[in-house]
């Protein structure tokens, strides 16, 4: 089945049939054409010819996607206004440190009680390297970028139902899945059962590969000793001096590994989107958009709540709240304008545009993602279990812990990723508490997988994504056949206005979506402006 | 496996290799390709059919716990003495199809993502309505039915 899903069929459930039915190939291409493993179409820098004279251009909204449309017009020679809700650039590249204030809505206010130089990145966190994009853009602005570790052999991965609850070293489940498997190749080559597909040339290639790749024995068996132990960790470690002889571990069952359900875990660090090398900004994602507004300067209004958007022949005009001056009621005309609010905000302000547009805007929900950052009296992680970076992976409604990577082995309190929730179940009740019950329900869960938690957890800070007043959730939830029926609407001009911003990519949640996608839009207004002759 | 699980697929086919998935959690790490959290994640369905516990666990995160809503750079609607309730029947259609930023709560709308899909059956749509209608300074007199909400539900496409 690979043609329009019905509706009520989720992608999920689409690639799911096509992957049972059709095989890997057929799912990889699938989960391309759905926007899943899509790669960035970053060209490399954009090179906008000069503007037409006096021609300007209002961009609303100073995430990522308007603040890198306002940085490339304004150097292009555009006369460019932001208009930004919050009284800070970056949008949902956001960095909590200690001492800040937030409000959600409902209007419950948390203060980051954090340490000095600790942080949580409650929107994204890290850059693939393959996000062209937006490295391109932290070297322009001189945005230091350090290693995120994403993959670490020796953090967990976590079930309730397995292994009595105690959570498995990734590095042992990852080289018992591998060698059980290897073996049972092994098996059925050497039982001539893969005949008809291995020639026999390609045989012993085949075993010798199958050994080496699984930690096989000579006999490709997948059994307790030094080839497994290479893999999966010792019981005791190799040492010097007397102490020096290594104690091998004992590999899992099979039977038991498979029904623990932990190997799903297994790909997370083989996926595109996840493989390293991938980076962070130094400080915390929050820093891109602070350097672009260094960057912008006075071109960025702030505090500025829009609550109309009018077109007609002789331009766009935005009228918005100064939320810092009482409410006063201001309007900007330009000639062009890039929307980059989130759809969950711009579905209910008034804008003149036609009703494909309108109905794309309208036709996306927003995921309901939730992140808690949670700090310990000392980083017990590093201190306890050598765990230095990298995610552990559970059933716990938490979803995952990940460990900073960043100030290895310092002194005291350390800050970690305590919860990260997608699932939309778990994400809604937790939206549904207050941020205190939220950190208190991180703190619980997490104990079962870190002891420690009890004991050392300091303070902590919650933000649910449907609850950012800025937001309304945490990004564009397109399914295979909205995307179908309006992704091209959404991002089609209408008249002069062109939306941006991640709900306009391919690349949903990720903030590369925001860079092509403004890229791809401010393209289009030049050409638009140039053909245009002179503007209004 | 369950009838609330059964009803998430759309036919006999999809129903197949949804009961594949969810016995064996065969499919659980093909959302993960953009999104790393949901491997393991062993999410179940919401089984209460208490209007106000499905309200407290899902509704209030965003029309907030006194029903009033909020307002930053958008809004969340007041529930809260809203005329648009005197009709059960536009409540039940928004429930069930999602209305722009709401999603879809309908078994048949409800999007899936990381995990099964957020969905309310028949009796959890009705329950939570006839517990919104009568609180938050609401007191309408009339109810909604399950059936009342299969039939609605029939009308969308």
């Amino acid at each position: 089945m690979t043609g329009q899903p019905k509706s009520g069929i989720s992608r999920r459930q689409l690639l799911t049939m096509i992957g049972l039915s059709a095989g890997g190939t057929a799912m990889y291409q699938a989960m391309h054409s759905l926007g899943f493993a899509a790669e960035s179409n970053y060209q490399g820098p954009i090179h906008l010819s000069a503007a037409p004279k006096g021609a300007s251009v209002l961009v609303l909204g100073a995430g990522i996607a308007g603040l890198v449309a306002a940085y490339e017009l304004r150097n292009a020679g555009y006369k460019v206004t932001v208009l930004e809700y919050n009284a800070r650039a970056g949008g949902r590249n956001w960095t909590l440190r200690g001492g800040d204030r937030y409000t959600e809505l409902g209007g419950e206010t948390q203060e980051c009680g954090f340490d000095p130089g600790l942080y949580i990145n409650p929107g994204p966190w890290r850059l693939p390297y393959h996000h062209r994009g937006m490295l391109s853009y932290c070297k322009k602005l001189g945005v230091a970028l350090e290693p995120f570790v994403q993959i670490n052999y020796n953090a967990y991965v976590h079930s309730r139902k397995a292994f009595g609850g105690k959570p498995q070293r990734l590095r042992a489940v990852k080289a018992d899945y591998n060698g059980h498997v290897a073996e049972l190749l092994a098996k059925a080559t050497q039982s001539h059962a893969l005949d008809a597909d291995v020639t026999a040339d390609d045989r012993a290639i085949l075993l010798d590969s199958l050994r080496f790749c699984g930690a096989l024995d000579n006999n490709y068996r997948f059994v307790k000793g030094g080839a497994s132990s290479d893999r999966r960790g010792y019981e005791r470690d190799p040492g010097g001096g007397l102490t020096a002889r290594p104690v091998f571990s004992e590999p899992v069952a099979l039977s038991d590994l498979l029904k623990s359900g932990l190997w799903a875990a297994l790909p997370f660090g083989e996926i595109y989107d996840m493989q390293t090398a991938m980076f962070q900004p130094v400080g915390g994602m929050g820093q891109v958009g602070q350097a672009f507004a260094r960057e912008l300067g006075p071109l960025i209004r702030y505090n500025a709540k829009v609550i109309d958007i009018h077109q007609d022949e002789a331009g766009v005009s935005a009228t918005f709240e100064d939320l810092s001056a009482a409410a006063s009621r201001q309007t900007v005309k330009a000639d062009w304008c890039i929307c980059t609010i989130p759809l969950s905000i711009l579905g209910q302000i008034p804008m003149n545009v036609g009703a494909a547009m309108a109905q794309a805007i309208a036709a996306v929900p927003y995921c309901t993602g939730l992140k808690v950052g949670l700090q310990f009296k000392r980083r017990f992680w590093e201190q306890d279990e050598q765990i230095y970076g990298g995610i552990t992976y559970t059933d716990l409604p938490i979803g995952q812990i990940s460990y900073p990577s960043s100030h290895f082995f310092a002194d005291g309190k350390g800050v970690l990723l305590g919860a990260y929730i997608w699932d939309m179940l778990n994400s809604m009740e937790f939206s549904s508490m207050t941020p205190a019950e939220r950190v208190s329900k991180a703190v619980e869960y997490g104990s079962q997988i870190h002891a420690q938690y009890t004991r050392e957890f300091d303070n902590g800070v919650a933000v649910a994504w449907h609850r950012v007043p800025s937001a309304m959730g945490c990004f564009g939830l397109w399914s295979e056949g909205s995307r179908a029926q309006h992704y091209d609407n959404l991002c089609a001009f209408d008249g002069r206005i062109v939306l941006a911003g991640e709900h306009a990519s391919y690349l949903p949640a990720w903030q590369e979506g925001a860079v092509t996608s403004a890229l791809d839009a401010i393209d289009r207004l030049q050409q638009r402006a140039l053909g245009a002759g002179s503007h209004a | 496996m369950s009838t609330e699980k059964r009803r998430f697929a759309v036919g006999g086919f999809v129903f197949t290799l949804m009961a594949l998935v969810f016995v064996s959690g065969a499919a659980l790490l093909i959302a993960s390709a953009r999104a790393d959290t949901v491997g393991i994640l062993d999410s179940v369905p919401l089984s209460t059919t208490d209007g106000k516990q499905i309200y407290e666990r899902i509704c209030q995160g965003c029309h907030m716990a006194d029903g009033k809503g909020a307002v930053g750079a958008g809004r969340y609607p007041a529930l809260a003495k809203d005329l648009a309730l005197s009709s059960r029947q536009y409540m039940a259609l928004t429930i069930l199809a999602g209305r722009r930023n709401m999603p879809a709560f309908g078994i048949r709308h409800a999007i899936a993502f990381e995990g099964p899909p957020m969905a309310l059956n028949e009796a959890q749509i009705a329950a939570v309505i006839n517990y919104v209608r009568t609180h938050f300074e609401n007191h309408y007199k009339d109810s909604i039915t399950a059936a009342e909400v299969a039939a609605l539900d029939r009308t969308l496409k």
